[in-house]
């Protein structure tokens, strides 16, 4: 009862505040209009340029990779002089400390600069309140105050490249104590940047999942029960809960990391009773739950999109969100999955891989249940549902390939080779990136108010599409065939010389894969400004975002919606239209189904 | 979809090559020359096969549907909320043949870790940035005893200098092993974590420092020359981990080694051919910090 009082007069406060704070229709606004904002439409936006730009920095960096990997000991093209020499030597030839910096900076950027803030810090910000009717987070200024450390964190992290040492290159795992023990990785202050930018970027999640959960809690409109929240709502609040109870793990391990190697204890260290295996315990805690934290709110985004353009339900909306709390919780008891190798107690790892089995089924159900979306619709191909129907089929092989590396004995052989990069590039890129860019297209006219170009879509989908499977499927032969993985030249192996020529394929993927991002970045950067006037509900959509026209002021709603049913009522018999928003009642000779 | 299927179905006419040795062959598996890696290799030929039809299945019908209930006028979309029986059904068969998965798998992992058998050749493996050293029973056909709290660079593999066991070991830079023998490899790092990874063996076991890791055996099955490789980035120097390993018949094994333990015993007057000097006990003693890991 309390819920949507409480609700009301934070919406309230807000939209008379808006008028204060903000601009609308008062002309240009002001630079602090951009930098400090509390609407979480525009915090929704600060995260998605900065996540764009660690995009094109951390994707750069992976280009360089495959350079070095197709053509050991090469310079660079063109751009090989104009990097740094704690990467390049004089020819511009990747040297190999300059790859390990690569690899970890590559590792980092990706996971907490790019795939985090586009999926948590985008499409949280944007999408909880406007999809549960509220006027905005819970805590507005301290959602803002959460921006604010993610760029702090990346100014940290990016500072590590001019340290005297430069950027550490102990991969984005960091073991100890090879990242503990200045005499043995050569770049203490950059390790330490790197500990010290994941701490303040695990303060900035922290901050934004408080927030994301109170306001779930707390603020949804009157009539939205939590089994009448869209799915990428469901996904990104049981994210959230992960990331309290993984994220603190992390800060305390990485906070070791810069006690041991600045102010002389031996955390991880044998000869002062540390133990190296305790690093990979707490940081394969927090990694576990990390890749479901990457790949949740992918998930939610995705069954949304497949149901609007399949014009049909989501097939077991409650099997959805049921799959996501045991993948939420099966997650916590999995990380030893990553230490069967390792030296860990070998019982353990047996154990690790029953848990580890079983949270793959969660992971078939959802995929069971987005085929029985499709199934029977009558599907609308646009460019982002695309990407999300193409989501579905890389995430299938990302999960298959998963269950290889699930199986002690077969883990023996693969653990560390080029299989595993495969397995969770498929995962994370074809995974969590497919379904970034499908989101984004699929909520631009909401965030800009206009329609992006079509034809520039429609290339980036087919390019991204096409040399994503040329870069990463070969890898999996790549891996059986035994190749390392992080290591700046495969032809010092023999047994490796003579996978060279799929060496040279990956790395042509990759470069159309770099390419296939500038239609991207060009389309929402010019659509932004250019496209045409988008109308307020462009796909007809049910959910509660595509009831308010742009521009939506601070606060959202002018009138505080009230939801009757559940998210996704398409193609009801008997209706006019195919779709029924979730603030219009059913006429009452229409019965909706259970669902 | 359709890239990743002709990938597969590349992959899926080679794997009649899976076990088959081949050079340039960038589908199937190196050669496998250990007994257990035969038995890696039996589970991935089994789980390629089980998932290569459940791709095959899933995503024929995924593309079977993408194609079929593509939009058009006049057929509205069928209104369904979803099906418990399905959901159930989808629930519990990938949970049997995971389940069933897991254990199968870890009866061999056990099987691939039961403890060496007693006619072993026991091998000290100790890594080091960026290098491998091998350190093979003396004269009187068993290592000198270490501990790894004694690790210090003046005392690289952590014996005690004043057993007289110890000057008789033989310390190699290369791995040669006798084919049809069981060899027991323990594995020690003297700084960072590396990895004993031999794609030919299917064997990778992280060398922790500060510990014996002494659960890893395996039997070569035929001779050969390959490589020890590190497999866990471990510095600047990572890539280039690498040690020589030379499968050898037990006659050729005979002959390397018993010169070797004869030089260092003394049976023929050479000198020394250990390439680390052994430090006084005193400075031993001062170097050797406390440490967790176990005494062999």
């Amino acid at each position: 009862m309390s819920t949507s009082l409480t609700h009301d007069s934070i919406a309230t406060v807000e939209t008379h505040g808006s008028s204060h704070h903000d601009d609308h229709g008062h002309g240009k606004p002001g630079i602090m209009h951009y930098l400090w904002n509390t609407d979480h439409k525009m915090i929704a936006l600060q995260f998605m340029w900065s996540a764009v730009f660690f995009l094109l920095f951390g994707g750069a960096m992976a280009l360089a990779m495959r350079w070095q990997l197709a053509f050991p000991g090469h310079p660079i093209p063109v751009i090989g002089h104009l990097l740094p020499h704690s990467v390049v030597n004089d020819e511009g030839a990747i040297i190999p400390s300059g790859y390990n910096v690569l690899v970890t900076m590559h590792g980092t950027i990706l996971v907490f600069f790019v795939a985090m803030p586009l999926l948590i810090g985008v499409f949280g910000n944007f999408l909880i309140p406007l999809k549960i009717g509220a006027g905005d987070m819970a805590f507005p200024a301290l959602n803002e105050l959460s921006y604010w450390l993610f760029a702090l964190s990346g100014v940290l992290m990016l500072s590590s490249f001019w340290v005297p040492g430069g950027a550490p290159g102990t991969g984005w795992t960091a073991y100890a104590p090879l990242s503990s023990v200045a005499a043995y990785n050569q770049t203490p202050m950059g390790q330490t940047l790197w500990c010290a930018a994941l701490f303040v970027n695990g303060l900035s999640s922290i901050t934004g999942a408080v927030n994301y959960i109170t306001t779930v809690i707390t603020m949804r409109a009157p009539g939205m029960t939590m089994f009448r929240m869209p799915l990428p709502v469901w996904a990104i609040f049981l994210t959230a809960i992960l990331l309290i109870l993984a994220i603190p793990v992390l800060s305390a391990a990485a906070a070791l990391i810069i006690f041991d190697l600045n102010f002389g204890t031996m955390f991880y260290r044998p000869s002062g009773y540390g133990q190296p295996l305790l690093w990979q315990h707490l940081f394969w805690f927090f990694g576990h739950p990390e890749v479901y934290i990457l790949i949740l709110p992918a998930m939610g985004l995705t069954s949304e999109i497949l149901s609007v353009f399949s014009r049909k339900p989501v097939f077991g909306y409650k099997a959805m969100v049921w799959a996501m709390i045991s993948i939420g919780f099966l997650g916590f008891i999995v990380w030893g999955h990553h230490m069967y190798v390792s030296g860990m107690n070998l019982t353990l790892s047996a154990a690790f891989s029953v848990s580890t089995m079983v949270i793959a089924v969660p992971s078939a159900i959802k995929t069971f249940n987005w085929m029985g979306t499709i199934w029977r619709g009558s599907i609308h191909y646009t460019v982002p549902m695309a990407f999300a129907v193409a989501f579905v089929s890389m995430f299938v092989i990302g999960g298959l390939s998963g269950i290889f590396m699930a199986s002690t004995p077969v883990d023996l052989f693969v653990h560390h080779t080029y299989f595993i990069v495969a397995h969770f590039h498929y995962v994370l890129f074809g995974g969590s990136m497919f379904a970034i860019f499908a989101a984004i297209y699929f909520w631009f006219p909401k965030m800009s108010g206009r329609m992006f170009n079509n034809t520039l879509g429609w290339i980036h989908f087919w390019m991204t599409f096409v040399f994503f499977n040329l870069t990463f499927f070969p890898m999996h032969n790549l891996g059986l065939g035994g190749m390392m993985r992080r290591i700046a030249d495969p032809t010092v192996y023999d047994c490796l010389k003579q996978l060279q020529p799929l060496n040279v394929v990956c790395t042509i993927g990759a470069m159309g894969l770099g390419l296939a991002t500038l239609p991207f970045v060009w389309n929402i950067i010019w659509s932004m400004r250019n496209g045409p006037k988008a109308p307020a509900n462009p796909w007809n959509s049910t959910t509660l975002e595509w009831t308010v026209s742009h521009p939506i002021p601070h606060g959202n709603f002018a009138v505080t919606p009230t939801v009757y049913h559940g998210p996704y009522e398409y193609s009801v018999p008997g209706l006019a239209k195919d779709f029924l928003p979730q603030n219009e009642k059913a006429p009452a000779h229409i019965t909706l189904e259970a669902h | 979809m359709l890239t990743g299927g002709i990938f597969l179905a590349s992959v899926l006419m080679a794997s009649g090559a899976f076990a088959e040795e081949r050079s340039g062959n960038v589908y199937g598996l190196p050669p496998c020359v250990t007994t257990t890696g035969l038995q890696v290799d039996s589970i991935i030929k089994m789980i390629f096969w089980l998932t290569g039809v459940v791709f095959l299945l899933t995503q024929g019908t995924y593309i079977y549907y993408l194609i079929v209930y593509r939009r058009r006028p006049g057929v509205p979309a069928h209104y369904s909320h979803g099906n418990n029986t399905l959901e159930i059904i989808w629930t519990t068969a990938p949970t049997i043949v995971f389940l069933a998965l897991a254990i199968y798998s870890n009866r061999v992992w056990e099987e691939i870790h039961r403890p060496a058998p007693d006619n072993a050749l026991t091998i000290d493996v100790s890594s080091y940035q960026f290098g491998w050293q091998m350190r093979y029973p003396g004269i009187s056909g068993k290592l000198a005893p270490m501990d790894v709290r004694k690790i210090t660079p003046q005392n690289p593999f952590g014996t005690d200098p004043e057993n007289p066991k110890t000057a008789q070991d033989v310390i190699s830079t290369d791995l040669v092993i006798p084919v049809g023998r069981p060899i027991h490899v323990l594995l020690h790092s003297r700084d960072v974590i590396h990895s004993f990874y031999v794609p030919e063996f299917r064997l990778y076991q992280d060398c922790v420092p500060g510990r014996t890791i002494g659960w890893v055996w395996f039997q070569a099955t035929q001779t050969g020359d390959f490589q020890l490789a590190c497999n866990q980035l471990c510095g600047t120097g990572h890539y280039n981990m690498k040690a020589p390993i030379k499968i050898v018949s037990e006659e050729e094994f005979q002959k390397w080694l018993t010169p070797r333990q004869q030089k260092n015993a003394g049976v023929t007057p050479a000198p020394s051919s250990v390439p680390v000097a052994a430090p006084s006990p005193a400075k031993a003693a001062s170097l050797t910090g406390p440490g967790t890991g176990n005494t062999l």
